[in-house]
């Protein structure tokens, strides 16, 4: 675990989590809209609904435009025979490793806007806890989750 | 084999209780909020007509259950209006317990759990009244193929390879430093605030004027003596839960039998078990007391909370190594000696525990200064804790064990082999990366499907030391 895992994720991820970011970030304008709304109607100060206007453009900025690039560069993950590597995280960088052998079963996922991009998800189950390499290209997943899954065929001696 | 068996028919007592345990709370608000506007005979003929209810339910659910062991298999046939049909085959029965009640041993009968796999609770067979020589006869014969020189303790077919049994001294012990005094003591606040609606305005008063009008010494002893009393009613419950208590090795399995008033048996297959975990809790710590358990995959389940089996309720701490090598040798090496956290990761223990209190601190000086001391005792609590979690943060590695040292409040030691840990993580935030320092997370599997060992502040070179051991490739990467 001194060296980080060398395989990158689809670059596409970075769009996908700025759209599902822009669609989240639908709350928050809605919530501004209302606030304009509730004082035009009730007569109370505008400033909050201003303040509330600086407050989600911060935080669209944040996940729109800065977390999707940093989470990106910093996912890794790496296949190994015996074991799989991975590393997530933006803050703090969580690295995790799973042995072949504790692997239960492998899923590939895809929600409407994976798909937009032709990249899924891979989960990875063992017994105890679940792994997700959140996107892949298509045929990329499916292929990992094959190797996965036949390098996981070895002999398990219990649990 | 033979033809379906039903169950004993005292069985049916057990589904009248069942359901009336789960119609109590939905009914006795109605109750209540009825009979004062005079709905009272129809609150009686509504009480009739579901008690009818559910005597017919139980007779009708009694005649439709039926089992029977065919080959391999368990097949339970059950339902009243939607039949279920459910086999479960011999060799995916994680363990077999025979529990009896008070009720089943006025009967001379037993119930049977059946184990399978895995955290979905409803795929397990439960035959909540057999005589107790069937129970027998059924544990026996379900038991795994390849374990069949292990055999229970009636049948004394083999014997046990070493059994240990606790004396009642430890067992009242045990109940005096269980803590349960806490629980007892917010259970009987409970009740009260429930019962103080039902309790006359006059007779409320007309108590708390006597009370206050009494010298101070005498509260004092009546506070002592409800102390005591609750004391003894927490040692009353362990003595009860655990008497007689006996654990017995066999050449795959533990025996366990339990309980005065309710006998419990249990096994647990030496295959199930995920890691060891020995237990000193604040009050026992001192003394020199621990606890041991174990993390089994799909076992007994008594509440919520507790997710690991106890393998003995009370042990000097100095003589779990042999009790170890007797009843599991698989986890006789209890190392000495312990590589600590460093130095540098005390700042982040006193943070984790201390930061709620001093943000308490605050809020309390800015706005009740005069009870200021309280929060202060809480603080220096907190930073005691902290220090304690900080000493205690440790980890020994030998070949094929890892034993982690770890404290919430309680310190635990943990026995984890390699091939029981499902997965590790290594996480850092840039203060770590700077300080050389990392968090390791270690899962294993238990009945609700994972528990996490989290040792922090770990330094950089023994986590990954750790990384590498666990790591299949065994090779620097």
């Amino acid at each position: 675990m001194r060296q980080p895992p060398s395989e990158r994720i689809a670059v596409d991820a970075i769009k996908a989590w700025r759209l599902a970011a822009c669609l989240w970030s639908v709350i928050p304008i809605l919530v501004t809209i209302a606030l304009f709304v509730l004082a035009y109607l009730f007569d109370f100060s505008y400033w909050f609904g201003a303040i509330f206007i600086a407050i989600s453009l911060i935080e669209i900025i944040i996940s729109v435009i800065m977390i999707p690039s940093l989470r990106w560069k910093r996912w890794r993950y790496q296949v190994f025979d015996q074991e799989i590597y991975i590393q997530h995280g933006i803050l703090i960088v969580s690295r995790t490793l799973v042995p072949m052998i504790r692997v239960q079963h492998v899923d590939t996922k895809q929600g409407p806007i994976l798909k937009k991009y032709g990249l899924a998800s891979l989960t990875i189950s063992t017994a105890a806890t679940t792994h997700e390499i959140p996107a892949l290209l298509n045929e990329e997943a499916s292929a990992l989750r094959d190797q996965i899954s036949e390098l996981a065929r070895v002999e398990q001696d219990d649990v | 084999m033979s033809s379906p068996k039903r169950l004993h028919p005292a069985a049916m007592i057990f589904t009248v209780i069942t359901s009336i345990k789960q119609l109590v709370y939905a009914l006795i608000p109605i109750i209540i909020l009825f009979s004062n506007d005079g709905f009272f005979n129809y609150v009686i003929l509504g009480i009739i007509g579901i008690a009818i209810l559910l005597i017919g339910h139980s007779i009708l659910s009694w005649l439709r259950y039926t089992y029977i062991v065919e080959g391999d298999q368990l097949r339970i046939e059950q339902g009243v209006i939607i039949r279920t049909n459910r086999t479960i085959s011999k060799n995916r029965i994680q363990s077999i317990d025979l529990t009896q009640g008070i009720i089943h041993r006025l009967f001379g009968l037993t119930k049977v759990q059946i184990e399978t796999a895995g955290s979905d609770r409803s795929v397990d067979a439960a035959l909540s009244a057999v005589t107790f020589e069937e129970g027998q006869y059924l544990h026996n014969e379900l038991k795994h193929k390849n374990e069949t020189s292990a055999v229970g303790e009636d049948s004394g077919e083999k014997p046990g390879l070493a059994t240990k049994a606790i004396s009642n001294k430890r067992l009242l012990i045990a109940g005096s430093t269980s803590g349960s005094f806490g629980v007892i003591l917010s259970l009987v606040a409970l009740a009260f605030s429930e019962l103080e609606s039902f309790i006359p305005e006059t007779v409320y008063t007309s108590t708390t004027r006597w009370l206050s009008s009494q010298a101070m010494e005498f509260l004092i002893v009546v506070a002592f003596v409800l102390f005591i009393l609750l004391w003894g009613l927490g040692i009353l419950g362990i003595v009860i839960k655990y008497g007689k208590f006996t654990i017995t090795r066999y050449e795959n399995e533990l025996f366990i039998t339990r309980g005065l008033l309710e006998k419990k048996q249990m096994t647990i297959p030496i295959k199930r078990i995920q890691a060891v975990s020995i237990k000193e809790t604040l009050i026992r710590q001192p003394l020199g007391f621990a606890t041991l358990s174990v993390e089994i995959a799909g076992g007994e389940q008594e509440n919520k909370k507790v997710t690991e089996t106890l393998l003995f309720p009370l042990l000097k701490k100095s003589d779990v190594p042999a009790f170890l090598s007797e009843i599991l040798p698989e986890y006789q090496n209890m190392p000495d000696s312990y590589s600590q956290v460093p130095k540098r990761g005390l700042i982040y223990y006193l943070l984790r525990t201390t930061i709620i209190p001093i943000l308490a601190l605050i809020g309390v000086a800015i706005a009740l200064p005069e009870w200021i001391i309280l929060p202060i005792i809480v603080v220096l609590v907190s930073i005691a804790l902290g220090i304690a979690q900080y000493r205690t943060a440790s980890y020994h590695l030998t070949e094929s064990q890892l034993t982690l040292r770890l404290r919430l409040l309680s310190k635990e030691t943990v026995m984890l082999k390699t091939k029981r840990i499902q997965a590790v993580e290594k996480s850092q935030h840039i203060l770590h990366r700077k300080q050389d320092l990392a968090n390791m997370k270690f899962s294993v599997l238990n009945n609700f499907g994972g528990k996490h060992y989290l040792v922090n502040e770990l330094a950089l070179a023994d986590s990954d030391k750790i990384v590498d051991w666990y790591s299949y490739r065994k090779k620097e990467f």
